[in-house]
Formats: C-alpha cells, structure tokens, sequence
C-alpha cells in the first residue's frame, strides 16, 4: 500500500540558475527511481535562509507531494542525505493532496511560465526594496517640508529662548544672593 | 503582592487553528524576539494545538524558515 507523502526540499540555488527544470528532475527522478509517483510539484518559493547552510544564504524551495512504497523511503532518504545540490528536505505524510495544489503544479509547466533567476546571495530581497524606498522618500519629503516649517519657527522661539537664556542667569543670581543672606543671617545669629 | 498576568496572544478557545510550517507569518507571532516558542500559558493553545506548534515550528527551523535562534 502506497501512501500520500509532503516534501519540501531545499535546492541549492546553484543548481537552479542551470536550469529549473534540470533541478526540478533532480528530485523527482529520486523519488521515481525508489518507486516513487509524483502527484505535483513546484517550486514553493526563492527567499533567504533564516541561518546559512553551507555558506549560502539564499536558497530555493521545491513542494511536492508524491506516493511512495514503504520499501522505497529508506533509499530515498539516503540518496538525499548523500546529494550536495538538496540541502535539506523535510518527508512528511498527508491525507491527501491539498486543493489546488494542482492547479499551481499545472501552471508551472505550461509553456509560458518563466522561473525567474535566483539573486544572488548579497542581494537584498525583492520585496524590501520598493517598500525601503518610498519610506526613505516620504521621510525626505518630510524632513523637507517640515524644515521651513522650524525655520518659520525658529525666529519666534529664539526670542523666547534668549529670554530665558537672560533669566537663567538671574534666578542663580537671586537664589545665590538669597544663600548669602541666609548665610549672613545665620553668621549675626 | 498581585502575580502579574501574562499576555495572552491566541484566545483560550482555539477552534482548529491551521497551524502550518509553511506559515512562518503566522508561527512568528508564537515565538519570542529570540525565536523562543511561547508557553502554553502566553500563548493561549491548548495542549494538542501546542504540540501541533512546536511541531510545526520545529519542522520550519530545520529547513531553515526560522531561526533556532534570535
């Protein structure tokens, strides 16, 4: 009896700017070759890994969902373990493949889906940059429409502060001068 | 002196969260900034969900989705 399994692996990302497809059938053929039968696979996603595995930083994900006789996972598990190019993998076993997930397997290889190139591992991710730069251009926008603002302000609060600055100096004066009276009080006495 | 009472993320009733390693959004707000996973007390599961947590966050950390730590 044959069961649903989950697998996620980890491909380096190396291996998939030589072609997707090449990585794609690196593991699926595993997975036939053990007697295994895939149901779908894509590719999940591209992004950056939380810690780096073997000194690489960004790394590429293959979902695929497949059935596999039960004499066949002990193979395929060392034949993963052995590969340089599945960096890690994750086998789990499920009911039954989720909804479309199909569909998103179909997509993937109809002619005119194109697998975008894997950046490299100094990149930034895709996804920070247009968010990064309007933040960075909205807090210029308001550094600089805030700047004539202060500097409208600045003339009416320098008189303010040049009164205090001028006051500053009294209240030590005064409260010294009162010390020396309480002292002068305290040396009659 | 009055024990102070932890912050409870998730409510105490958690009808069948769908609780995923793939869902790292979603795992993230269990984990504390060091990637931690919270208590049952903070996070508010019962105990099948909890184990169906750290399962699943366990299952992200080792393909590298989450950190073990920080």
């Amino acid at each position: 009896m044959t069961q649903i399994y989950e697998g996620m692996f980890l491909l380096d990302n190396q291996v998939v700017r030589e072609g997707w497809s090449d990585a794609k059938a690196l593991v699926t053929s595993t997975l036939e070759k053990h007697g295994g039968k895939i149901l779908s696979a894509r590719r999940w996603d591209e992004r950056r890994l939380a810690y780096p595995i073997k000194s690489s930083l960004r790394a590429t994900y293959l979902l695929t969902y497949y059935e596999l006789p039960p004499e066949g996972i002990a193979g395929m598990r060392l034949d993963f373990d052995l590969s340089e190019k599945v960096m890690r993998y994750l086998h789990l076993c499920v009911d039954a493949v989720p909804e479309g997930e199909a569909d998103l397997a179909a997509a993937e290889n109809a002619d005119d889906f194109v697998v975008p190139t894997p950046p490299e591992d100094d990149a930034p991710d895709v996804e920070e940059q247009p968010e990064g730069e309007p933040e960075a251009a909205k807090k210029a926008e308001e550094k600089s429409s805030d700047a004539p603002a202060d500097a409208a302000e600045a003339p009416a609060d320098k008189p303010a502060d040049s009164e205090k600055s001028a006051e500053a100096p009294a209240a030590p004066a005064g409260d010294a001068s009162a010390n020396t009276e309480t002292a002068d009080t305290a040396k009659e006495s | 002196m009055a024990r102070r009472v932890p912050k409870v993320i998730a409510g105490k009733n958690c009808d069948d969260p769908i609780i995923d390693y793939k869902d790292t959004e979603y795992l993230t707000k269990f984990l504390t900034p060091q990637g931690q996973i919270l208590s049952r007390r903070r996070s508010g599961f019962c105990a099948q969900c909890q184990k169906q947590l750290k399962s699943a966050v366990k299952r992200a950390r080792h393909l590298s989705l989450l950190p073990f730590v920080g």
